[in-house]
Formats: C-alpha cells, sequence, structure tokens
C-alpha cells in the first residue's frame, strides 16, 4: 500500500475523510484505514475559518493526530504556549506566548511590537494599513515545527500552527 | 392537603428547596400549581430555547432569583460555532418589563453583551447578585455599568468567561457608598484593574468574603489587600508572584497569618516555590484548594503542602502532580470528596504524567470520594474496578484518557469492564464520562446498572447502533447525552424518539446520522427541535442535489414548547 502526500482540494476527498473518521471509530490502528492501493491523502483538510482564526476541520498531520476540541478542556486551560523569537540580524531574541493569541493577526501584531522595523515609526496605525495595502506582514516569519522543519508561518490553520511551532524566525 | 389555607401549603412549599420537586408538586392539582406558581423565587430553566422567557415570568410572577443554561456543554471544546446563539438579551429584556424585583441572575454558556449588562445594571433595582459562567460576548466596559449602577450589589461572580479588556477603570466605578459586597471574582479578566481603586473597595467592603483576583494582580498588592480584608473566607490569589527585588516573603507571611478565616484558595498563576511556604499557616484549615492554574508549582512543593490539608474535602491540580504527589494526598487528606486533574501537557508530548496508579492510591486513602474528573495518559480494568469497589459513593465520574482510543495497556483489551464496574457498584452515579478503547457492551452495562444517570458523555466509542440504544432504552434519568465521534446512526436515532422528550437535549457530532434521519426524528416528534449545524463550505454538487444519505456533522435535538427558534444563524438547520 503506497500512500502519497498531497495538496488536494477538499471537496474531492470529502469521503476519503468520513472513511478515515469512520475507520477511526471502528477499526484503532491507523494503518487499516486504508485497504487501497495507492491513495493520495489531503495534507489537510482545510474549511472556511471564523475570524477567531479557529478553523473546524479534522487534520491528520504528519505522523501525529490533531482532534477539534480534544482533551475536553477548556479555553483559559490551554496551557501557555511561549516559543523563542529570533529576528535575522538581531542578536537578542524574544519570547512570545502564543497561547495569547487567536489568530495570525494578533500574532502578527505583537512581533511587529516586539521587532519594530529601524528606519520607521511603527505606530500600531502603521502597522494596521501596512496590513491592509500590503495584504501580509513586511518581513517574513517562519517557524520550526516539531519535525524540525522551518516553514512559513500562515499556511496551516491557527490551531494547528500552535500545537506543532517550536520557535519562530523574522526574515527580513 | 386540599382542605388547608393557601398559605399553610405555600408555607409547606417552602422546605422544598429542589425545582424538581417543585415542579412534581405543581403537577398535583389545580389548586397546587397555583400557589406553587406564586411562591415560587427561584427558576431555573436549563436550556434557554425550551422555553420563551414571557411564559417564564407569567407563570412565576414572583421570581428573585433566575438561571438560564445557553450554548450545549460541548461548545466548551470549540465543537459549537461561535455564533450559534445563546443570547441573553430577550431573558434580561423581558425581565425588567415583568420581574423589575429580580435581584439574583446565573447565566451559563451565554452571550451576553455590553448592552445587557447595562440594561440589567439599570433595570432592577433590588439587584444582588450576577453570575456569570463561561459566557462571552461582554467587555470591561459592560462590568463598569454593572458597578456604577447596582446599589446594594453583593456578588459579582464571573467564572471563566471570555471578556474583552477595555481598560482598567471598571473597579473605580464601584461608588464610595458601595460597602456591600460579599464577593467579588474577577480572576478571569485579563487586564489589570486599578490596584489601589480594588484596595479601598476591599477596606470599605467588611462584609467581603469572597475575593479572586486575576493574574495581573501581583503578591505586593496582594498583601494591601489581605491587610484589609482578614476575614475573607476564600481568596484566590492573583500570580502569586513578585519582583525578588523586593522582600516581599516576610509580609505574606504574616498577612496570611491574620487570616484565620481562609477555607478555600486558588490563584497562584505564576507562583514560586518560596512564596508557597507562606501559606502552610493556613493549610490546616483549607477545605478547598485549586492549583490548576499553577504550572510553575513543583511536585514536591506540593506535596510538603498537601501534607497540612488534612481538612481537604476539594482538590483540583495538574497532573504534574504525578502518581507520587496523589499518594501523598491518599495519605493526607482523608476528607477529600472531589479530584479534578487537569492535563499540564495539553499539547501532548506524551509525558507519562498521572497513571491508574495515582487514582487506585487516592480511591484507597479516600474513602469518601464522591466526584472525580481525571486526565491521565492510561488506565486499566484491574484499576478501575478497584476504584470501583473502594468507592461506590461516586455521583460524577469523569475519566479522560488522553489517547482517546487506548485500551488497557496490559490485557490490551477494551475498558467495558472496568467502567461496567463503576456503575454497577456507584448506584447514585449522576455523571458519566467515558474514554479509551470501548465496544458496545460498556453500553448494555450503563443501560443495565446506571439507572439514576443523568447525564452521560461519549468520545470514539462503541461499535454500533445497538450502544447507543442500550443507554437510550436503559437509563430511565437520563437527562443529557453528548456523542462526538462514535459510529451510531439513524437506526439508533429513531429506535427510541419518546425518549428525547424525557430528556433536556442530545447531542451528536461525528457520528453516522444522515440529514435522513434527523428529518425521520423531526417528523415524529414535533416537540423537539432537530438542530443541524452545517458549516462545511458543500462542494457544488452537492448544494444541488442535497441527499438525506449525507451524513450529518453536528446534530442538536431538544424538547422545546416553542417550535424552532428565531434567532438561528444560517448555518443553523432546524427540521
Amino acid at each position: 500500500m503506497e500512500l502519497e502526500l498531497g495538496l488536494s482540494l477538499p471537496s474531492s476527498d470529502m469521503m476519503m475523510e468520513k472513511r478515515i473518521k469512520t475507520n477511526f471509530c471502528k477499526k484503532r490502528s491507523f494503518d487499516e484505514v486504508l485497504d487501497e492501493k495507492t491513495v493520495t491523502l489531503p495534507l489537510f483538510l482545510q474549511r472556511e475559518e471564523d475570524g477567531h482564526g479557529n478553523s473546524d476541520s479534522e487534520l491528520n498531520y504528519g505522523g501525529g493526530r490533531v482532534i477539534v476540541g480534544w482533551p475536553p478542556v477548556k479555553l483559559p486551560r490551554r496551557r501557555t504556549n511561549c516559543v523563542k523569537v529570533n529576528m535575522e540580524g538581531i542578536a537578542i531574541g524574544r519570547k512570545v506566548d502564543l497561547s495569547l493569541h487567536d489568530s495570525y493577526q494578533a500574532l502578527f501584531r505583537t512581533l511587529y511590537m516586539m521587532f519594530p522595523k529601524k528606519h520607521e515609526d511603527l505606530t500600531y496605525a502603521h502597522v494596521r494599513r501596512t496590513e491592509e495595502e500590503d495584504g501580509g506582514c513586511d518581513y517574513k516569519v517562519t517557524y520550526e515545527d516539531e519535525d524540525g522543519d522551518w516553514m512559513l508561518v500562515g499556511d496551516v490553520p491557527w490551531e494547528a500552527f500552535i500545537m506543532s511551532a517550536k520557535r519562530l524566525r523574522i526574515i527580513n | 392537603m386540599t382542605y388547608f389555607p393557601d398559605e399553610v401549603v405555600e408555607h409547606i412549599f417552602d422546605f422544598l428547596s429542589s425545582h424538581r420537586d417543585r415542579n412534581n408538586v405543581s403537577t398535583v392539582c389545580k389548586a397546587w400549581y397555583l400557589v406553587e406558581q406564586l411562591s415560587r423565587l427561584r427558576v431555573f430553566v436549563g436550556n434557554c430555547y425550551a422555553v420563551r422567557p414571557e411564559r417564564v415570568m407569567a407563570r412565576f410572577p414572583g421570581m428573585k432569583c433566575l438561571t438560564v443554561k445557553g450554548k450545549p456543554h460541548f461548545a466548551d471544546f470549540n465543537l459549537v460555532p461561535h455564533d450559534w446563539g445563546g443570547d441573553a438579551l430577550p431573558w434580561i429584556e423581558t425581565a425588567a418589563r415583568c420581574c423589575p424585583g429580580l435581584e439574583e441572575l446565573r447565566l451559563k454558556r451565554m452571550v451576553v453583551s455590553d448592552e445587557s449588562l447595562e440594561l440589567l445594571a439599570r433595570a432592577f433595582p433590588n439587584f444582588k447578585s450576577l453570575v456569570l459562567i463561561s459566557c462571552e460576548g461582554f467587555s470591561t466596559d459592560g462590568l463598569a455599568e454593572i458597578a456604577t449602577h447596582c446599589r446594594g450589589l453583593r456578588e459579582l461572580d464571573l467564572q471563566e468567561n471570555e471578556v474583552e479588556d477595555h481598560g482598567r477603570q471598571w473597579l473605580s466605578c464601584f461608588p464610595d457608598s458601595c460597602t456591600s459586597l460579599v464577593s467579588l471574582n474577577f480572576a478571569c479578566l485579563k487586564g489589570e484593574v486599578n490596584t489601589s481603586a480594588l484596595e479601598r473597595l476591599v477596606a470599605r467592603c467588611q462584609n467581603l468574603r469572597c475575593l479572586k483576583l486575576n493574574r495581573a494582580i501581583s503578591i505586593e498588592s496582594l498583601i494591601k489587600i489581605l491587610a484589609r480584608a482578614p476575614n475573607l473566607v476564600e481568596l484566590g490569589t492573583g500570580s502569586f508572584t513578585a519582583d525578588h527585588r523586593t522582600e516581599a516573603y516576610q509580609n505574606l507571611l504574616n498577612a496570611f497569618y491574620k487570616c484565620n478565616s481562609i477555607r478555600n484558595l486558588s490563584g497562584f498563576w505564576d507562583a514560586a516555590p518560596r512564596y508557597l511556604q507562606a501559606i502552610y499557616s493556613i493549610c490546616s484549615s483549607l477545605t478547598v484548594l485549586n492549583l490548576s492554574y499553577a504550572p510553575a508549582i513543583q511536585v514536591n512543593d506540593l506535596i510538603k503542602m498537601i501534607r497540612h490539608c488534612f481538612k481537604l474535602q476539594k482538590l483540583w491540580v495538574l497532573d504534574s502532580i504525578g502518581d507520587k504527589g496523589l499518594a501523598a494526598v491518599a495519605c493526607a487528606c482523608k476528607e477529600l470528596q472531589e479530584l479534578r486533574v487537569f492535563p499540564s501537557d495539553v499539547y501532548g508530548t506524551g509525558i507519562a504524567a498521572v497513571t491508574e496508579e495515582g487514582l487506585v492510591a487516592i480511591s484507597s486513602g479516600c474513602p469518601k470520594l464522591n466526584s472525580l474528573l481525571y486526565f491521565c495518559h492510561q488506565m486499566t480494568n484491574a484499576a478501575l474496578i478497584t476504584v470501583a469497589k473502594n468507592c461506590p459513593h461516586f455521583t460524577r465520574f469523569r475519566l479522560c484518557i488522553l489517547d482517546p482510543v487506548k485500551p488497557d495497556p496490559i490485557s490490551n483489551e477494551p475498558l467495558d469492564e472496568g467502567f461496567g464496574a463503576i456503575v454497577k457498584s456507584c448506584k447514585d452515579l449522576k455523571r458519566l464520562s467515558l474514554s479509551g478503547l470501548l465496544t458496545d457492551k460498556v453500553f448494555l452495562y450503563i443501560g443495565m446498572y446506571a439507572s439514576r444517570l443523568e447525564m452521560l458523555s461519549i468520545a470514539f466509542a462503541g461499535e454500533s447502533d445497538k450502544g447507543m440504544v442500550y443507554v437510550l432504552n436503559g437509563c430511565k434519568n437520563l437527562k443529557k447525552l453528548e456523542i462526538r465521534d462514535s459510529p451510531f446512526g439513524d437506526a439508533a436515532l429513531l429506535e427510541n424518539v419518546g425518549k428525547y422528550e424525557t430528556m433536556r437535549s442530545l447531542w451528536m457530532s461525528s457520528c453516522d446520522v444522515t440529514q435522513g434521519g434527523c428529518k425521520a426524528l423531526a417528523a415524529k416528534m414535533p416537540r423537539l427541535n432537530v438542530e443541524v449545524i452545517n458549516e462545511r463550505e458543500e462542494s457544488d454538487e452537492m448544494v444541488e442535489n442535497p441527499s438525506d444519505m449525507h451524513r450529518v456533522e453536528k446534530m442538536y435535538v431538544y424538547r422545546t414548547l416553542t417550535g424552532p427558534r428565531d434567532d438561528a444563524p444560517d448555518f443553523v438547520w432546524t427540521f
């Protein structure tokens, strides 16, 4: 049995997701989920995010499992999740608590405050305008995930990101 | 009894404190119904959509205390979309019109806007107590309204709410004339408060017995506050850390030494070990200790503290306490009735914290244990059987094995027998949450033995429709059933449709129920609302040919007198 991981569209794999869920309930081994020869698993299944950066999807992320709403603890109990942030060219790093942010926008605002661009007078209003005009941040933010790989921040749903991010690095 | 004058009947009813008893007596005869409705002071509405506020207040015009609950329980875990509903405003508006004598309002899992709080603050001249639990939608501006306008406010209790921070001035809005506060809990607020205003407020409220501070309050502030409130019974400590340049420790020790009445402690967000020693003097009087927000406390410091807590009845901790720490609790806390062990490592790096050993130790050391919430990495049938034998008095038993389908690691079997032993032994069990690998058999046991069960939570369990049917046919007192990610489908849903009118609600998500099944249920049972939550972006094909065969992602069924609700968002369909 071969597995191909690909960035396939969610809709075409709706049934696959359902099968995974069914089999997940009935058979407890992930190996048993697929009995076809070659299968393309969506790398992630993404649904529309609500304004809070929460997306309501079940993800199969690398080897681990990210299950929405599990374990069943309330939001205030989700532990502080501090990660180191370094910016290219700056010796001293900072720490940011991901659990205090509920979206990428919120995180970027904090990062802008922590690492303002040297040649610009960075006020919050400026940050907002930049986001609206450029449609994104002025500099690139990358993160190291649980597998040690460096990825671009912003590609995966927020909930998955905060679970896997170990360190952040801002590149000019 | 009908020959007694109404006043006598009413006086007899005064002895009935539970809502259920009062509901029951009101169905005996018309005379009793009338006496009861006019004399009921405390009204409980378990589902805000089961009945209209107008109807409630027309029936109970003398209402002084109202409790209303909104969203389903699984909303706590992000399974209910943000705008699903549960608005408190209609209840507050109607009460303002019909029951202006309202004194207490308790809301749980509802959306409370600043506008609602403003109305609440101005419409009820005798208002005394506001309790908000797991609510959202308001900010510190709304709190400022309450502080400003509620003369004679006794209680403001904010538990685990999402509150938007619009500044620190709300606390200053309590006028100098406000001296009536008995209980103030703002532990869930994220922002800073005006500490000098707080100190003055505490000083002038001589009846203050419960004060729970938020994380922004430092030890220095705490010391000043304790000096002004030595009669506190319940204390939430704030961050419990200080700038280590100051020598706060001795001052803290002195402050606690004077507080002889403290029985309930919580907070400790950033507690440093040396500050923890300052509370040893009061540990021996504590009945409630909540350390579940204190990841910085190391297990050895915890054990040193617990050894003093021999009167403890309720303990909430993180699983970093370990089996070793739980063994210490079992030795020291013989009066323990409730234990909650929360996961410290929610992101699951798999470091084993507590196992079945800790639970077995507790069960043998603490015979009065009746309420448990236990997050662990593994559990065995043998352990559960032992626990069931040691502690037959459980009324609440919630076990959460972090890997949702993990079998007994020793025998590799499902945990059916273990949970079976629990339901068989604990005849008063009212609430049960299952986890681990479970087949239909556990539900057979639950249906057979759990006759007093009122709430059951199921996740990733069972093999077939039979499981759910055992529960629906067996548990005659079942009120709330919530199920996620389990293979129960239309056949189970439709097997015993009359059952749902005897229950408050049924939640099913990521199960095998289809749209057709939901429609069939709605057609058979007009007094139920069968709500389906559809958040997915359907592919074009699915929208053009909506099929009854499609599985429903989330379904919420509840009995109601009102028919489909008129505030349902567009992603909620009521069949």
